[in-house]
């Protein structure tokens, strides 16, 4: 994740004393009960915005300037408080103007906060910056959706300039046209074929916010509705995907840290804020604090709040994603990702059918569970192809392939070339679930780097055993859990990537995280992975016995194939390269639908989301720009 | 927005530049390359650079690190493209004032190169084709009519100096060729990596080189029709550039990552590598000839400029410490 900015607030803010003053981050988790009245929900949500904005604004010490950042401006100003300070720390700012999205965004929420509060010379020099710096628009979808909603909001903020007053060289009317033109085929790419960075652990914040933004500031109305819709649909998508507020797997894209401790990114903090059923992270999300800013503009509606909270229920929903952008060596820009959640309450499941997402930071698939409290906690179990090949790298990125994989630890991705690596996908992993089963095959060629198949198993499993039937078993919270490798193996510590202070990018250590790593040198390899909950057996020993029970045949020659029967009394046979088979019926993955299960339901290419929850019913339709709230009979 | 030098940064990272040879003006594009990412504060000055006098360099437009190629009317030196980041930029006033000519259908392009003998005519190798202007900028239209679907992604394009409107470009997929400005193109050469570079000679026009990724260097004597591997020359090793000494016809030299320069002073038929006083990291993103001297510029990947007035026997840093320069442009001097 390339924010600089973030690294340092985070750095400059991880001390003891910082922590105190964050009350739901040190607290106790909240309770997971519903809360059923409206008015004390709103109150709820807006004390946690509250919070938030205290806690920034506590960190300001108006002596010294360093402390006045422009996260600190714009809680000052929301709340009516120093404006003079804020004027003069503003000024001194915008001499010496940063370049990019991420800071465009943060100057957006002071100019749009700020509008009537900052005196004419302040506002003044933040135009004077937008004149004479030039903002780089970035390479990923969320550098696209921060430049290009900042930049439209500017525009608006400064119509009818002419083209010398904008870095851009073009008009406030072309820098409108062209950024709404682009934010409206964002909107109907994901509204379409799907979200590409689908479910990011992290990533969620650089769409929520400027969605957020461009809700509570765009004048045109068609604007702001198209923001509103968009945080509903993203929000409604975390929601579905959450466990007691923890994002689970799979992620387009994720880092080195959330991929084992869920918990520990930026979504945790919009599960916070807008639910309030989980911790925030630390610094309530550093960028989160951009949102908490505007929030009280945005209410989540009561239908995606009940999805966020009812765990009661097994539900599968079934998604269709899309990758990032393939630029070159690849048949499409963007390859379909069929995404599969099965949630219950002790535990989720979740996979998409493989292959990359991203080619750095994606997670393909995992089984988590649920913990009282998930701060520290690595509740995942899972396994990758550790692939890294500068060749791929070129396929997505528009230059020298040789140049990349040096720059990405400085970058802030320290395990892509790692053969010990637990993040990223693989071209030659294939995946298939079915509700709480995994299996995951792996047909390496000759040659690859990094021949080798990696299993992560956390230090928070209880009960760990390998079984004499290959089987390994353990007890994550409320789960039990199964694993069986397909070829030989050897368990060694795992190390994690512990990040170190720097002003000279990213640094890192590795270290000890009392996990263990399974790691399997065998390039026609597999995992099967089932679960289940404690409440379904007598005892541990009897899920053990259950699953060593189960009929299970499988080859790696020519090609893996696995023929089981689930835990769930499903006849699966699944062959690397093939379509999976199941009951007998072979799956079609092109029949996907954009959204498909309980909760969240849109047809591919509709435009049309329909959110549900009992007889709550929200639909957002982009054809009409409508949001339409039922209560079903 | 000509800027002075950075009081405290440029001079050190440019004082040992050398001065461009009496009649030739040189401008590149650079980026200091230490640690920058989207979201990072860019603490040093990148983008585009002239040399003048006595090897000063001036700071032209915006501070940006993400040029990768630049492009000046020969008619007119006030009028300047680069292609970067967000698109095309371009000045008509010697760096100025700047618009960005393209907008977000277009991203990331790789070079932008002008029809010599139609300067208004630009042509934009992007990641996902090719685009043309045909009126400086002005509007931009895509012009793929025989490019394949996909492998299309195009790294260089170059016009041939002798007839207007009959252009090359490196592809992913090969080299392509049209005679018509674009309006329909051809494969005259199919590989199965990129095509990294393609150079005209300024001696014979009908002569042409091209490097690729990892399918080694190309030679053609038909004007680009056919091609034919040049021996002697690594095939399966990363060759980012290729350059002809515009003082002598038979010397050309290219460069890659793992190579550094390799040059060849019998028109290519053998190659030595060239490496003596070059970083051991000689990664060499860029070269290029200065048309009065003949010296030989190398631009070394995250290690800066290098100089060679022995056509690569020996080389001295000549500036842009720690930098990537990634575009050179000699332009003769204007009359005093």
């Amino acid at each position: 994740m390339k924010l600089f900015p973030c690294f340092s607030l985070a750095v400059a803010l991880a001390t003891p004393a910082a922590m105190q003053a964050q009350p739901s981050f040190t607290a106790a988790p909240p309770p997971a009960t519903v809360v059923q009245d409206a008015g004390l929900r709103r109150e709820q949500y807006f004390n946690r915005i509250d919070e938030a904005i205290n806690w920034r604004n506590s960190r300001v010490k108006l002596a010294d300037p360093a402390t006045l950042d422009m996260a600190a401006i714009a809680s000052k100003l929301v709340r009516h408080e120093d404006i003079d300070a804020c004027s003069a720390r503003v000024i001194e700012l915008m001499k010496d103007p940063g370049t990019g999205p991420f800071w465009m965004f943060p100057v957006v929420c002071v100019a749009y906060t700020g509008r009537d509060l900052l005196s004419p010379e302040a506002r003044a020099a933040i135009r004077h910056a937008w004149r004479t710096t030039m903002q780089i628009r970035g390479d990923t979808e969320n550098h696209w959706a921060m430049y290009y909603t900042s930049l439209y909001l500017m525009a608006e903020l400064y119509p009818d300039e002419p083209a010398e007053t904008w870095y851009t060289g073009k008009s406030s009317a072309e820098n409108l046209a062209e950024s709404r033109a682009y934010l409206i085929s964002w909107m109907d790419l994901m509204t379409t074929v799907g979200q590409g960075e689908f479910n990011p652990t992290g990533y969620i914040t650089e769409y929520a916010i400027p969605m957020l933004f461009l809700a509570s500031w765009a004048k045109d109305p068609a604007m702001r509705q198209r923001g509103h819709m968009t945080l509903d649909w993203l929000f409604a998508d975390l929601a579905e995907n959450t466990l007691h507020g923890v994002l689970r797997g799979p992620n387009a894209r994720t880092t080195d840290i959330p991929v084992m401790e869920r918990w520990n990114d930026h979504a945790s903090f919009y599960s916070w804020l807008l639910f309030g059923n989980t911790p925030p992270t630390a610094s309530y999300g550093g960028f989160g604090l951009y949102f908490a800013v505007a929030a009280r503009n945005y209410e989540v509606p009561e239908v995606i709040y009940r999805i966020a909270m009812d765990r009661e229920g097994d539900y599968v929903q079934r998604d269709l994603k899309r990758s990032r952008r393939r630029w070159r060596f690849s048949d499409v820009v963007f390859s379909p990702v069929y995404k599969t959640s099965y949630m219950r309450r002790d535990y989720a499941v979740g996979s998409y059918q493989g292959g990359a997402a991203d080619p750095i930071q994606t997670h393909v698939w995992d089984v988590t569970w649920a913990v009282p409290d998930p701060r520290g906690v690595h509740n995942a179990m899972f396994s990758n192809h550790p692939y890294s090949s500068p060749d791929q790298l070129q396929g997505w990125f528009p230059t020298y392939p040789e140049l990349m994989i040096p720059n990405l630890s400085a970058e802030g991705k320290p395990s892509y070339d790692e053969p010990d690596k637990i993040l990223g996908a693989s071209p030659y992993e294939q995946v298939f679930q079915d509700l709480d089963t995994v299996v995951a095959l792996y047909d390496i060629p000759p040659g690859i780097r990094y021949p080798q198949i990696n299993g992560f198993f956390s230090k928070d499993l209880a009960d760990f055993s390998v079984d004499k039937s290959g089987w390994i078993f353990a007890r994550g919270g409320r789960a039990y859990l199964a694993y069986r490798p397909l070829a030989p193996y050897t368990l060694t510590p795992y190390r994690g990537y512990l990040q170190l202070p720097s002003n000279e990018g990213y640094k890192w250590e590795r270290v000890p995280t009392g996990d263990t790593l399974l790691q399997s040198p065998h390039l026609k390899n597999g995992t099967i992975v089932q679960a289940a909950s404690e409440d379904e057996f007598k005892d541990f020993a009897a899920f053990k016995a259950a699953i060593i029970a189960l009929p299970l045949t499988f080859s790696l020659e020519p090609n893996p194939t696995v023929k089981l029967k689930t835990l769930r009394g499903r006849d699966v046979v699944v062959t690397y390269g093939q379509a999976p088979v199941v009951d007998g019926q072979p799956l079609d993955y092109t029949k996907w639908k954009l959204f498909e299960g309980p909760y969240l339901n849109a047809e591919k290419g509709s435009r049309k989301l329909t959110i549900t929850h009992g007889r709550l019913e929200r639909v957002l339709d982009f054809n009409t720009l409508s949001i339409t709230d039922s209560v079903l009979p | 927005m000509i800027k002075p030098l950075l009081a405290f940064f440029l001079p050190a990272l440019l004082a040992t530049a050398a001065p461009a040879a009496a009649g030739y003006d040189l401008y590149v594009s650079a980026a200091v390359n230490k640690g920058y990412v989207i979201g990072s504060k860019i603490v040093t000055m990148n983008g585009l650079f002239r040399q003048t006098g006595q090897g000063e360099w001036q700071h032209l437009g915006h501070n940006d690190t993400s040029i990768r190629s630049v492009a000046i009317d020969p008619r007119d030196r006030r009028v300047i493209y680069l292609a970067a980041n967000n698109g095309c930029w371009r000045s008509l006033d010697g760096g100025a004032t700047w618009r960005i000519t393209t907008d977000w259908t277009l991203t990331e392009p790789l070079q932008v190169t002008l029809d010599p003998g139609a300067p208004d005519h630009v042509y934009l190798a992007v990641p996902d084709g090719i685009v043309v202007s045909h009126d400086r900028g002005q509007t931009w239209h895509r012009r793929e009519t025989g490019l394949p679907d996909r492998g299309k992604y195009t790294q260089t394009i170059q016009v041939d100096r002798t007839q207007v409107g009959r252009v090359l470009a490196g592809c992913e997929s090969g080299i392509y060729l049209t005679d018509d400005g674009a309006m329909t193109w051809r494969r005259v050469l199919a590989t199965d990596t990129t095509v990294d570079d393609l150079q005209q000679s300024p001696h014979d026009p009908q002569t042409w080189l091209a490097v690729t990724q990892s399918n080694g260097a190309w030679s053609s004597h038909d004007g680009g029709r056919s091609w034919q591997q040049l021996a002697g020359v690594p095939s399966r090793k990363p060759l980012y550039c290729v350059v002809f000494d515009p003082t002598h016809p038979q010397r050309v030299a290219i460069g890659g990552w793992a190579e550094g320069v390799l040059t060849s002073e019998d028109g290519g038929k053998t190659w030595v590598t060239r490496n003596a006083g070059l970083p051991d990291r000689h990664r060499v993103k860029r070269l290029a000839v200065e048309p009065g001297s003949g010296r030989l510029y190398a631009s070394v990947t995250g290690e800066g400029l290098f100089g060679s007035e022995d056509f690569g026997r020996t080389w001295k840093h000549d500036g842009f410490e720690s930098s990537d320069i990634t575009s050179f442009v000699f332009l003769p001097a204007p009359a005093k």
